[in-house]
C-alpha cells in the first residue's frame, strides 16, 4: 500500500511538486482555506438548524452549501497530495485513522440527510425550529466536522515510529 | 533576548512546551477556533457577495456570537503557543504580517457588521459595491492570515533565545 502509493506520487510529479522549498506549506494553507470554507459554509448550516441565528431562512441559508462541496473537494485534492507524498506518516497513524473514519460517518449523514430529513426541512416554516430529526444531523455533521479538523492536526503529534492499526 | 530568555524559562512556558497534551491541545485549538472565526466570516463575506440571496443580509450578523467565541478560543490558544516558543514567534517578521492580517481583516469584518447589517435596508436590493469591495478583501485577508499561519512552522530561523545565547 505505502509504496504503491510513493509510486503514484512519483510518477504523477507530486513527489517533485511537495518537495519543492514550497510545495508543503501552500498545500497545507490550501488545505486550511478549504476547511474554513467548509466550516463557515457546511458549519453554519449546522449552528442554524442547531437554533443559532434563529430567523435566518434555512433553505436559502443552504445554498452556501455548494461553496462548502467545494472546500471539500479542495481538501480531498490537497489531503491526496500529503498522502501520496508521505503514505507512512498517515496510514499507521492513529490520528488520521480516526479522521478518516469521522469522515466516513460525515459521508454517510450527508446521504441520510438528504435522502431522509431535507425534505422535511422544505416543508418546515422558515422561521420556526426544524424537526428533529435535522438537529440530529446538525449535530451529526458538526460533531464530524470538529473531530475530523481535530485528527487532522493531531496527526503530527504521531511522528513514527510511532505505529498503531489493525493492519501492522 | 533577555526578556525572551527569562519567559522560556518560566514553568507556565516549559509546560505549555513540553506537555504533549498541553502543545497539542493548544494546537488543536487553534486550529478549530481559526476555522470557526474564518467560517463566520466567509458566510457573511459569500452572502455579501451575493450568494444565497434568499438569506436577508441583515440577518447575518445573527452568527456573530460565532466569531466572537471564536476569536476567545483564538486568542487563548494563540498566548499559549507564543508562551511555548515566544523567541521562534516573535523573531519571525511572518508572524507580524500573520497578526496584521488577523488584525484588518477583523476590522474589514467590524465595518461590513456595523455598516451593512446594521439595518433591514440593504435586504432586498444587491448589496453596494463598496460592500462587495470589502466583502472580497475580508476573503483575502483572512487567506493571508490563513497562509501566514501556516508558514510560521517553515520560516522561522531561532526556536529558542537559549540556542543563541552565550
Amino acid at each position: 500500500m505505502t509504496e504503491a502509493l510513493l509510486e503514484i506520487g512519483r510518477r504523477s510529479g507530486v513527489h517533485a511538486l511537495m518537495s519543492s522549498a514550497w510545495g508543503w506549506p501552500a498545500a497545507e494553507s490550501a488545505h486550511f482555506i478549504g476547511l474554513s470554507v467548509l466550516v463557515g459554509t457546511v458549519g453554519m448550516f449546522d449552528l442554524r438548524m442547531l437554533g443559532l441565528a434563529r430567523g435566518v431562512p434555512m433553505i436559502a441559508l443552504h445554498r452556501l452549501i455548494p461553496w462548502g462541496v467545494a472546500g471539500y473537494a479542495l481538501n480531498v485534492a490537497t489531503g491526496l497530495l500529503f498522502l501520496v507524498s508521505a503514505p507512512d506518516q498517515y496510514l499507521y497513524n492513529p490520528a488520521f485513522q480516526i479522521k478518516l473514519a469521522l469522515m466516513a460517518i460525515a459521508g454517510l449523514n450527508v446521504l441520510i440527510f438528504y435522502r431522509l430529513v431535507f425534505a422535511h426541512l422544505r416543508l418546515t416554516d422558515p422561521e420556526a425550529d426544524p424537526p428533529r430529526s435535522a438537529r440530529i444531523a446538525a449535530a451529526v455533521s458538526l460533531a464530524c466536522w470538529v473531530g475530523v479538523i481535530t485528527g487532522g492536526r493531531l496527526i503530527t503529534y504521531y511522528r513514527p515510529p510511532y505505529h498503531w492499526c489493525f493492519w501492522c | 533576548m533577555e526578556t525572551l530568555l527569562w519567559l522560556e524559562a518560566t514553568a507556565l512556558s516549559i509546560w505549555l512546551r513540553e506537555s504533549g497534551p498541553a502543545f497539542f491541545g493548544s494546537l488543536t485549538l487553534h486550529a478549530l477556533g481559526m476555522a470557526f472565526l474564518v467560517g463566520s466570516h466567509v458566510a457573511t463575506d459569500l452572502r455579501t457577495l451575493g450568494v444565497a440571496p434568499g438569506v436577508p443580509l441583515s440577518l447575518m450578523r445573527r452568527f456573530r456570537p460565532v466569531a466572537w467565541l471564536a476569536m476567545v478560543v483564538v486568542t487563548a490558544s494563540g498566548v499559549s503557543l507564543l508562551l511555548a516558543y515566544p523567541t521562534k514567534a516573535l523573531t519571525n517578521p511572518v508572524f507580524y504580517v500573520k497578526l496584521l492580517a488577523v488584525a484588518l481583516a477583523i476590522v474589514v469584518g467590524r465595518v461590513l457588521a456595523t455598516s451593512l447589517l446594521r439595518s433591514s435596508d440593504s435586504d432586498a436590493q444587491p448589496s453596494p459595491p463598496r460592500a462587495k469591495l470589502l466583502a472580497g478583501l475580508s476573503l483575502l485577508l483572512w487567506a493571508g492570515a490563513i497562509t501566514s499561519g501556516r508558514l510560521l512552522a517553515y520560516t522561522y530561523r531561532v526556536l529558542m533565545a537559549a540556542d543563541v545565547s552565550p
